[in-house]
Formats: C-alpha cells, sequence, structure tokens
C-alpha cells in the first residue's frame, strides 16, 4: 500500500515536471522558429519578403529534443558515477545541454541566412545576441524537467531502462507531443495573423508572413509571447497528460487481474480521449457552420 | 522539415525483382542464423516488429509543412519521428510491463497500448488546437465524406486549402498507428532481449542477473536503432505526407512491409553476432 | 513551394572526402590503442578525432543523397545513418584488434541491404541511393565507434560492457565469472559501462543530429562546401566536448581533462572559422538595423 501511495505522488511529480517540460519546449521552438512553420519563414526571403525572424535551422523537434535531452541524461549519469549529488548532476547535465543547443541556434541561423545571400536577407546579429540567452532558457527549463522526471523513473519507480536510454526516449516524445500541438498555432495564427481568422492560409498567401508588429518589426521574442496565451500550456497539458497517464495507469492497475489491469485501463483511456475528440469535432462543425452551402452531392 | 529539392521519383506499385531478391535476403539470414547455431524464433519475432513498425507509419496522419499553417491535414510534424515517438513511448510500457510481470503477451499488450495512449492525447490536443484556439473545424481533401462517421467535408474546407485538423478517420489512423508500432517496437525489443539475456551469461560467463542491466541496455539501444531505420524507410514510402489509411498513399503500403521486413530480419541476424562465442 | 536545392559543385571532390574520412577515422580509433601499450588512457582523445573525420566526410555525402529529393528531409538521412551503424558498430566490437576494420565491413554490408530494401522494394529509384546508404552507415558505425573509445579508451567489446569490477565474498566457484584473489572474488560491473549504462544512447543521437546538421543549416541556394565542412567540423568538436565529459565516469581525471581541453581548443578555433565565413557569404552583417526591403513588396 505505501509503495503504491509513494508510486503515486512520484507519478504526480512526474507529470507536473512533463507539464512544465512541454510549455517550456513549445515557447522555445516558437522562440526560435523550428520545425515545420519555420520553412515559411525559409520561403519568405525567397518571395521578397526579407524579415527579422530568427530562423533556426536544426532540423524537426522530435530529433532536436531527444538529442538534448539525452545530452542531459547522459551528462548526468556519467557525473552520478562519480557520486555527484543527483540534483547537482541534472543540472550540470543541462547546462551543458543547453550550451549544446545554443550553439547549434546560433550555427542554424547564420548558416541558412548566409546561404541565402541570393535573395537579399541580411545576417541580423542583434537577433542573435537578444534571443538567444531566451531561447537557451526556455530550453533548460525543458530538459531540466525531462531529465528531473527520468530520473524519478529510473530510481523511484524502478524503471528497467538507463537514464540515457530514458532521456532519449521522452525527448523525443515531448518534441512530438510539443510539435503536434504548438505548430499550427504559431504557424497560422502568429506567422499568418494577417489572414482570415477561422480558415487555413490559402496557398496564394505562401511566404507572405507577418513581419511589421502591432508596434516596429515583428520580432521572435513576440512569438514567444505570443506560444506562451495558448500554444505553449496546451503543449503541456498534452505532454503532460501523456506522462502522467502512462505512468499511472501502470503505477495502480499491473497487479490487477493476473497483469492486464495496466491495459484494460489503458484501453478505456484511449475510448475516453477518442469520444473527447469526436465531441471537439463535431461542435467545430455545428458551432462554426460550413464556409459554403453543401452541395447537392451524391454519396 | 520541409519537402526538399525536385519531385521524388519513385515508381508506384511492387518492383517484383526487387522484391524476389529482398525476400532471398530474408531466408538466407534466417537460414545463417540457424546455421550458427541460434534459434530463430526471436529472429522471427524481430522481422515481425519491423514490419509491424513499418505498417504502422502508414496510418499516422502527418501534414508536414502545410498542415502547420492550416493548409493541409494531419499533424504538423516529420513522419518518421513522430512514429518514433509513438513508438518509443511503447516501448517505454511495454520494457516496463515486462519488467513487473514477465509475461510476453501482457509486456506487448502494454507497448502496443501505451504506443496507442500517447496517439491519442496528441491528435485529441491537436483537434483543441484548431477548433478552439484558431476556429477551424476538420475537414479532409482526399475524400468527401468520412468513411467512420459519415461527415461530409467539401463544405468545411476553407478556401485555397487542401483540408485542415485532423477528421475522425484521420484521428483513428493515428490511434491505430500509434498501436502498430508500439506494438512492433516491444516485439523487437522482448526478442532481442531473450536473444542477450540467453546469450550473454554464456559468453562473458556471468550471474544472469548481474547480466541483465547490460542486456536490458543493449537491448533498448539495438530496438532504437531497428525502429529509427524502419520509420525513415516507411518515410521515404510515403515521400513526406499522408492523411490516413483513407489517402490513395496508403495503398503502397505492402511495399513498406516487405522493404522493413527484409530489413529488419538482415540487421536481425547481425545483432545476433554479439552473441556469437567468437572466442575473443 | 519548397526550398530548391542545389547541390554545389566544391573544391574537394567525394572519393577525396571519403578517402580523408575513412583513413583518418581509421588511425584516430587505432591509435587508442596506445592506451593498452603504454598503460595510461591519455591517447583516448585520438578517437574523437577520427570520428569528427567520419563525421566532416558523412555530411557532404548527406548533401549529394539530399539533393534528389527524397521527400522527407535531411534529417532522416542522419537517423538511418546511426540506427544502421549502431548496429554495425556493437556487432564489430567483438573481433579485438581487427574491430575498427570488421565495423566498416559489416557497416557497409548493412546500408548495402538497407539501400537495395529503399531504392529497389520501396522504389525510389535514386541512382545514388545505396551507394549513399552504405557510406552512410559506415560513417555512423566509424563516429560511434570512434566516440566510444573516446569515452572509454578501449573499442573492444569487453571494455565498452564491463564498467568496473566489484569485490565480492563468495569464492570463485559460486560467484560465476569472478576470478579468485586472496579471499575475495573480483565480479565484473556491468551497469555502469557505457553499454551497460546506455551512455552509448547519447554518442548515438549526438552523432545523429550532429551528421545532418551542417548540410541542413547551410541549405540554399548560396550553400558553399567549404563553409558547410567547416561547420561539420566544428559540430564534430562539440560532440567531442560532451563525450569529454561522459568520459569522467571511467577514464582518470588527467585523461578526461585533455580531451575536455582537446576539444574546446578545436571547437573555438572551427566556430570562429565558420562565423568567419558566414560573414563572407552573407548578403549582409548587420547589427540593430531594421528590414531591408528588397523593393515594392508591402
Amino acid at each position: 500500500m505505501e509503495e503504491i501511495v509513494l508510486g503515486i505522488g512520484i507519478t504526480a511529480l512526474a507529470g507536473a515536471f512533463a507539464t512544465v517540460a512541454g510549455a517550456a519546449e513549445d515557447t522555445e521552438s516558437d522562440i526560435g522558429s523550428q520545425g515545420d512553420p519555420n520553412s515559411q519563414v525559409q520561403l519568405a526571403p525567397q518571395m521578397g519578403y526579407i524579415h527579422r525572424i530568427f530562423n533556426k535551422a536544426i532540423s524537426g523537434e522530435p530529433p532536436a529534443y531527444g538529442a538534448w535531452c539525452a545530452i542531459g541524461a547522459g551528462v548526468a549519469w556519467a557525473l552520478m558515477q562519480v557520486n555527484f549529488n543527483p540534483a547537482l548532476a541534472i543540472i550540470l547535465g543541462s547546462v551543458i545541454a543547453v550550451f549544446v543547443q545554443g550553439v547549434y541556434c546560433t550555427s542554424g541561423y547564420l548558416g541558412r541566412t548566409a546561404s541565402l545571400a541570393k535573395f537579399q536577407q541580411p545576417v541580423y546579429i542583434d537577433i542573435i545576441k537578444s534571443l538567444l540567452s531566451v531561447t537557451m532558457a526556455h530550453a533548460f527549463v525543458a530538459i531540466f524537467c525531462t531529465v528531473a522526471m527520468c530520473h524519478l523513473m529510473a530510481t523511484a519507480l524502478h524503471h528497467p531502462f538507463a537514464l540515457p536510454l530514458l532521456g532519449l526516449v521522452w525527448g523525443i516524445a515531448l518534441g512530438a507531443a510539443g510539435s503536434a500541438t504548438g505548430n499550427p498555432f504559431y504557424g497560422k495564427e502568429r506567422q499568418y495573423q494577417n489572414q482570415k481568422f477561422g480558415a487555413g492560409v490559402p496557398i496564394s498567401a505562401s511566404g507572405n508572413i507577418v513581419r511589421y508588429a502591432e508596434a516596429g518589426q515583428r520580432s521572435s521574442l513576440d512569438n514567444g509571447w505570443f506560444t506562451t496565451k495558448f500554444a505553449g500550456p496546451a503543449s503541456g497539458i498534452c505532454f503532460g497528460l501523456i506522462v502522467f497517464l502512462e505512468l499511472w495507469r501502470t503505477v495502480l492497475f499491473e497487479k490487477m487481474v493476473a497483469g492486464w489491469g495496466a491495459i484494460i485501463v489503458g484501453v478505456i483511456l484511449i475510448l475516453i480521449f477518442t469520444f473527447i475528440d469526436r465531441w471537439i469535432e463535431v461542435w467545430g462543425r455545428k458551432t462554426y457552420g460550413p464556409y459554403t452551402a453543401a452541395e447537392e452531392a451524391s454519396s | 522539415m520541409s519537402a526538399l529539392g525536385g519531385a521524388a521519383a519513385g515508381g508506384e506499385g511492387i518492383n517484383p525483382t526487387g522484391t524476389l531478391v529482398g525476400i532471398v535476403i530474408l531466408l538466407v539470414s534466417i537460414a545463417a542464423t540457424y546455421a550458427l547455431g541460434f534459434s530463430i524464433i526471436p529472429l522471427i519475432g524481430i522481422i515481425i516488429g519491423g514490419a509491424f513498425v513499418g505498417f504502422g507509419v502508414h496510418f499516422v496522419p502527418v501534414g508536414g509543412a502545410p498542415a502547420a499553417m492550416g493548409q493541409a491535414p494531419g499533424i504538423a510534424t516529420g513522419v518518421a519521428m513522430l512514429a518514433a515517438g509513438a513508438g518509443l513511448a511503447g516501448l517505454f510500457g511495454g520494457a516496463w510491463a515486462f519488467e513487473a510481470t514477465g509475461d510476453f503477451a501482457i509486456a506487448v499488450a502494454g507497448g502496443a497500448v501505451g504506443g496507442g495512449l500517447m496517439m491519442s492525447i496528441t491528435c485529441m490536443m491537436v483537434n483543441a488546437t484548431y477548433v478552439f484556439a484558431m476556429g477551424i473545424p476538420a475537414a479532409s481533401g482526399k475524400v468527401a465524406k468520412d468513411p467512420i462517421t459519415g461527415d461530409t467535408f467539401p463544405e468545411y474546407k476553407s478556401q485555397g486549402t487542401e483540408g485542415h485538423g485532423l477528421p475522425f478517420i484521420s484521428f483513428f489512423g493515428g490511434v491505430i498507428g500509434g498501436i502498430v508500432t508500439g506494438l512492433g517496437g516491444t516485439l523487437i525489443y522482448l526478442a532481442l532481449l531473450g536473444i542477450y539475456e540467453t546469450g550473454l551469461p554464456v559468453i562473458m560467463q556471468a550471474e544472469p542477473a548481474a547480466i541483465q542491466p547490460l542486456a536490458i541496455s543493449l537491448a533498448g539501444i539495438f530496438a532504437i536503432g531497428f525502429f529509427l531505420v524502419n520509420a525513415v524507410l516507411a518515410a521515404y514510402n510515403i515521400t513526406g505526407t499522408i492523411e490516413g489509411p483513407h489517402d490513395p498513399k496508403f495503398k503502397r503500403v505492402p511495399r513498406a512491409i516487405i522493404g522493413c521486413a527484409v530489413a529488419s530480419a538482415f540487421c536481425g541476424f547481425i545483432s545476433m553476432l554479439i552473441v556469437l562465442n567468437t572466442g575473443m | 513551394m519548397s526550398v530548391k536545392m542545389e547541390a554545389s559543385a566544391g573544391k574537394l571532390s567525394e572519393n577525396t572526402l571519403m578517402i580523408y574520412g575513412i583513413v583518418v577515422a581509421l588511425v584516430g580509433t587505432y591509435l587508442t590503442y596506445l592506451n593498452v601499450v603504454t598503460g595510461i588512457a591519455v591517447f583516448s582523445f585520438f578517437g574523437g578525432i577520427g570520428a569528427i573525420a567520419a563525421l566532416w566526410w558523412g555530411s557532404d555525402t548527406i548533401k549529394h543523397l539530399c539533393s534528389y529529393g527524397l521527400g522527407t528531409g535531411v534529417p532522416s538521412a542522419g537517423m538511418v545513418a546511426f540506427g544502421a551503424g549502431a548496429i554495425a558498430m556493437i556487432a564489430g566490437t567483438k573481433f579485438g584488434l581487427a574491430s575498427p576494420i570488421v565495423t566498416l565491413v559489416l557497416a557497409a554490408i548493412i546500408g548495402a541491404v538497407i539501400g537495395y530494401c529503399a531504392n529497389n522494394i520501396i522504389n525510389m529509384n535514386i541512382p545514388v541511393m545505396i551507394f549513399s546508404l552504405m557510406k552512410l552507415s559506415i560513417v555512423g558505425a566509424l563516429t560511434m565507434l570512434g566516440f566510444a573509445a573516446m569515452c572509454t579508451g578501449t573499442f573492444m567489446f569487453n571494455g565498452l560492457v564491463i564498467g568496473g569490477m566489484t569485490l565480492s565474498m563468495e569464492p570463485a566457484e559460486v560467484a560465476a565469472g569472478g576470478a579468485q584473489t586472496f579471499m575475495v572474488t573480483v565480479l565484473p560491473e556491468f551497469a555502469s559501462s557505457l553499454i551497460g549504462g546506455a551512455a552509448l544512447t547519447v554518442i548515438f543521437f549526438l552523432g545523429a543530429i550532429a551528421l545532418q546538421h551542417p548540410f541542413n543549416a547551410c541549405l540554399g541556394p548560396n550553400e558553399s562546401q567549404d563553409r558547410t565542412l567547416m561547420l561539420a567540423i566544428e559540430v564534430g568538436f562539440l560532440s567531442m566536448f560532451v563525450v569529454a565529459v561522459m568520459s569522467y565516469a571511467f577514464l582518470d581525471i588527467t585523461s578526461a581533462t585533455v580531451g575536455v581541453v582537446v576539444s574546446l581548443i578545436g571547437w573555438v578555433y572551427s566556430y570562429k572559422q565558420y562565423i568567419a565565413l558566414s560573414k563572407r557569404d552573407a548578403y549582409a552583417w548587420l547589427d540593430a538595423k531594421p528590414i531591408m526591403e528588397v523593393g515594392g513588396n508591402e
């Protein structure tokens, strides 16, 4: 009984870490414009729209965060082997991972922008100077929370995987969850703020991203602020739910129904989320209605 | 990640010579494993697991860069890494279930459910973003009516786009994709774990209990390697974006299953060399 | 609506890069054997130099492969290279002193099989696919082997899986695998080794993201080979730095610090060179200036 109570407590703590990590991850990837929306930032100069966005070209978010969290977890593991205090080891591991991430950010921006010289997109050094510390700070929060969560899983919940392997697994999952939830919000709502609300961006408008903001010229810092209004917390909820429910169903129900308890609960959870999703979809269709009158179509 | 360069020059349909050579490679791998004195059951497990991974990746709805702008339905992430994220979350659950119960069936089912749970939560939050934050209902660009719910799409597609969000068939595809890739990944992991837990104590001359952390880590690292290879091969087959099981591109699945099975068979054979007694 | 990619013709040809890459990688890895010969672990950092050479060569191979339009983007090529390379590398370390060469051969075979599956079963029909995937698998395997040798001081299987020794009071027959010394048995411990503790995962993904970064980051019409290759070297030294920090768990303090110092010096130099090359290639290098419109657009 005590073990289950401790397990639930650790699960809740891991879920909290995951929520913070998800929020920080998505905010960082939008301050640095990483992943699929970044293709528009890349395209804009080619269509003649010069911009001052931090064009951080490091690959998508899942492999990038997989790498940073693996580095953080690996260095933390190595330091714990030489008898460092776990908290200090995780902090130092995250610091080194963030250092690597920062260097990749700068080299990504410089490389892509220098290669767009043909389209007269200048390299704005002050973008790096003002935004690098912000993006590194958010990345530190995301990496530290993920590695701490993995450490809890390895030591307190007795997961068989070693810490670096857990770091990689959850880093990739963090990137995937944050990227899936947050990318459309940044890509459509912020990059194409000047397009009609409530509809997708028409193909003819590609590349025409917002470059002049509410006051002055659009900086990626404004995009970070915008992300924290919805996409950041939503990504946090997404990743937090994933981690919490995955741990919760195992810790509580593993031993029930001859071992099948956790699986039955998992299937029930999947069905619950399917119903919620269907409700959201139907709500959207009913509340917003169609764009045009329904055609008299034969099926 | 954007689709790069010129148009992908892949042809449609199955290449008969290539497939035949592939099946020969698969059979040779099985024969070589048998000749070296290993049991071929783990290798069959790896082959089936790899095929499942390749199969499951095709279910996951991925829209790529256009999806990030609300121009195409699907999730706005890369195919291979989104599937890898789901599969690895499933592998996490499956490995834990095996450690706790020691039952093969429970572990594999646990892995499948873990992957499916992650995808269901992610897909639900994607729809929440589209509907509540962006005011855009879900619509598919490839079919006029949802095969499962019967919702019509043409009037719900905004002008100048190919659709947006995750219609229910895509959500369903995503969950199935998570389940199948989680299942495949866990199968590969358990097969490798079986090989190493029996083989390593023999060649390292150590207690099975002591060797267990090594066996688990080796199996885990290899499982990730297998996963990435199979997911990328499947991504090459999809050439970037797919809306889900209703997408015409889904018909390309057979050659991905064969390709992944062949690649997994050969790589599985190589991974057995670790427990080969070379006397070194 | 996608970025048009042109493979720039650089001064160094593909074959030159391949020969230099393979030779330096193999020589670097073999130089770590001096650890065994001399009994001190200071020579481990040569493994890192070898890995950097492999990454340097690999970034050019990715460029040639991706210019054919794979439909999935550059990072996937890095992932598949290291996925195949990891399998080849761990299997290849079982062959004693011949391990680096066996690793190379195994990686080439695995790469060829995967390339064949991609080209002929999945029907991608890209002329250079099989050969490129062979080369990329070799790059992946040699990079991992070099970094593993740098981290632990050896490239042989036993060194990578045995992290240390513990003492047991049981006699040798009961404590299986131990060597009986006076009154206690020395047992190998697996959980604190590079592979047993899964620290190899870090090397795996460090390499995977380092391999695809140079070409991915320098993508564009004005991509130049010397800048891309310099970025490859910079990213290599950065990865070497992380591996050097991790080697504190396996090597003594002096050897690990030598690795840290060498990697930091190399990184600072190559990073400054990369910034200088970017400055050379950029259209304009502005500090706190407004948007310079091209003219007539919004």
